[in-house]
């Protein structure tokens, strides 16, 4: 997910053009020279102006480069996993799983859905069945015994109700 | 004085703020000793739980989640080379190359005395400064506020060892955030697009959870699992201690000092402290050469450091509302929550609750020791459990701390969307603390900048006439001048040393 610095920086510009116009357009406070436009259309206005800095390249010398942990003597090299060409869009599946849960927890209820959560998860990180599955079966009762039973957060039933 | 003081150890004196108290210190040096999983996050995870504890309870847990998490970032630091949170990341080399000298013992106890020391002190300035300060602050008006604030802007993006630019750029969207909503001076919807569930504005604990700990998880996904600790039997961890302690006891106090310092300026927390600790450690060692093969010094210093700062981090948040840094900026969300509304009368109206505060933060530092050992012994076991068993779980408590907030599903969209934008914008090396202080110092400051540009009828020179104003306009800006004169050092320092050589 690493952008050139110009898309970024294009991206902010065109952020704070927006945000500072639409701070413009917001009617003042009659009676007063300031109200609720003077904030976006000076934050905009600022942003507008990094994004321009970056695309040219100013501060670049500050940042500081990854520094690569050499590998230590006895301690073996992780062979490379091959990877697809989705690979990189692994990365979006917990802001998926989350925006399941906001679809779904309503109709299949709070165990269920933590449940397929957790196994997708905890497979996409690497584990086998025998892991993931007995995690995704135990680890959304006591979640819901912590937050639904302890804490009185009102998580949905759906399907399945917990047991207490 | 002494009746404040009995009722604090009163309003502490309670099953549930002992409960909550352990069980936080526990959690936090869970979290904080597992590698990727930062102080932040350990306490925003946290808020949800204080919604349904008493207001002392609910800063017990905050307070000791928080301090001993800085703490047992320091474990996989020494023994895996991987720093469990920013804050240890300045020595974590060290400490490695401590252990691989076979001083493991050595480092980690280090790290839990000279912790615990450098929190205590930290609470001492707390204790010190605060009253003094407030004082002060009774004083001061909204241009005051305004440029304080800015000036915790400021700090938190020359904190960013990133480019200023994205720094600043990162606090701009951060402020931009805290426009959406109708709570703005002219009370009109602001950049809701008509969705109704943006009238309220975006809170900051889903997006700080959403910044912090599913942006983590999402990097996760992409990185390789961290290698497996080494199993190893350790010798007694408190032995040697007094001795560094005798040694290097000016170090130690100048990292306090330092700690308090950074920790008391808006804007700059534990990080920024270990990072300035251990660099001033390195410049004014007498033994400069063993830095960097496993000295204890700097470790000494640094850890001393980045614990005071902690404590002394709530100075500003009590005062002002002003977070020193992100835990602090949680901190400060919960204070409202429990109605004791940040602000200079906070310590004439709750003297007693602020020294419960005190007590608590003592109290902390003290069990730290303790549990810090067992920690270290036992750490072993915890780094075993697997990423896929620890993250799944994370997730989880995302989902449902984030709809807790508000028992709406809007809290859980809010986690996910800051989840992508905190990810995005950390890969492309802006930093996400500054965004986050941007959001949650927003309203503020717009409510400060508009009510001080109403007062000054628009014009711009009543910002610099008050004297308190004038000191903090200036500092303001130096820190936003700061690296142009670091860049501009810069270019004249290669020139000065080519001539110098070509002499």
């Amino acid at each position: 997910m690493r952008l050139p610095d110009t898309v970024t920086g294009s991206f902010l510009v065109a952020l704070g053009a927006a945000a500072a116009y639409g701070g413009w357009l917001l009617p003042p406070v009659p009676g007063q020279p300031v109200g609720p436009n003077v904030f976006p259309l000076v934050i905009g206005t600022g942003l507008a102006l990094c994004g321009l800095a970056i695309v040219f390249g100013i501060g670049h010398s500050f940042e500081e480069e990854e520094e690569l942990i050499p590998l230590e003597d006895g301690q073996a090299a992780a062979a490379p996993r091959p990877q697809g060409k989705f690979h990189g869009l692994r990365a979006l599946l917990p802001p998926a799983l989350l925006l399941f849960y906001v679809v779904a927890a309503d109709r299949l209820g709070f165990i269920i859905t933590a449940a397929i959560m957790v196994y997708v998860t905890s497979t996409a990180l690497g584990a086998k069945w025998r892991l993931a599955l007995p995690l995704a079966a135990l680890s959304p009762f006591a979640i819901h015994l912590i937050f639904g039973k302890l804490l009185r957060v009102p998580l949905p039933a759906g399907l399945l109700p917990a047991p207490w | 004085m002494l009746k404040t003081l009995l009722e604090a150890f009163a309003l502490i004196s309670t099953w549930e703020v002992i409960i909550a108290m352990f069980a936080a210190s526990v959690y936090g040096l869970v979290i904080g000793s597992l590698p990727g999983l930062s102080a932040t996050m350990a306490t925003a995870l946290l808020v949800p739980v204080t919604f349904y504890l008493s207001p002392i309870a609910a800063i017990a847990t905050i307070v000791a989640a928080s301090s001993m998490a800085i703490f047992s970032g320091d474990i996989p630091g020494a023994l895996l080379r991987i720093p469990g949170t920013p804050a240890s990341a300045a020595y974590a080399d060290e400490a490695y190359a401590m252990t691989r000298k076979g001083q493991a013992e050595l480092a980690l106890g280090a790290g839990v005395w000279f912790s615990a020391v450098g929190g205590i002190a930290g609470v001492l300035s707390l204790m010190i400064l605060a009253p003094p300060l407030a004082e002060i602050a009774l004083s001061f008006s909204t241009f005051e506020y305004f440029w304080l604030a800015l000036l915790g802007l400021m700090c938190a993006t020359l904190v960013a060892r990133s480019s200023p630019v994205k720094a600043i750029a990162g606090m701009f969207i951060g402020l931009l955030v805290s426009c959406i909503g109708i709570e703005n001076p002219g009370g009109i919807p602001r950049f809701t697009f008509g969705i109704t569930d943006l009238f309220g504005g975006i809170e900051p604990i889903p997006a700080l959870v959403g910044v912090f700990a599913v942006a983590q998880v999402m990097r996760a996904m992409l990185t390789p699992e961290p290698p497996p600790l080494p199993r190893r039997k350790f010798g007694s961890i408190m032995a040697g201690q007094w001795l560094l302690t005798k040694k290097y006891h000016w170090q130690m106090t100048r990292g306090n000092i330092v700690g308090i310092i950074i920790g008391v300026l808006p804007g700059a927390g534990a990080d920024m402290a270990a990072w300035v600790s251990y660099a001033m450690s390195k410049r004014f060692s007498k033994e400069r050469e063993k830095f960097g093969t496993g000295h204890v010094e700097g470790l000494v210093e640094a850890g001393a450091s980045n614990n005071a700062s902690i404590a002394s981090g709530w100075v500003p948040s009590l005062l002002f509302g002003i977070p020193g840094d992100t835990i602090a900026a949680i901190a400060i969300g919960v204070l409202y929550m429990k109605g004791l509304n940040p602000g200079p009368t906070l310590f004439t109206e709750k003297a007693s609750s602020m020294y419960a505060i005190y007590l608590m933060f003592i109290i902390a530092n003290i069990l730290m020791i303790p549990l810090g050992i067992a920690m270290i012994r036992v750490a072993a076991y915890i780094l075993l459990a697997p990423r896929s068993t620890v993250m799944p779980i994370i997730m989880l408590c995302c989902a449902v701390g984030s709809f807790a907030i508000g028992n709406n599903m809007f809290g859980v969209v809010t986690v996910a969307v800051f989840g992508v934008i905190g990810y995005v914008m950390e890969e492309n090396g802006y930093p996400v603390a500054a965004m986050v202080l941007g959001i949650v110092m927003g309203t503020m400051v717009e409510q400060a900048f508009v009510t001080s540009l109403i007062k000054s009828d628009g014009s711009i020179l009543p910002f610099f006439e008050r004297p308190v104003a004038a000191i903090l306009a200036a500092m303001a800006i130096g820190a936003l001048l700061w690296p142009v004169m670091v860049w501009v050092w810069r270019r004249v320092k290669p020139v000065q040393t080519a001539a110098a050589t070509s002499r």
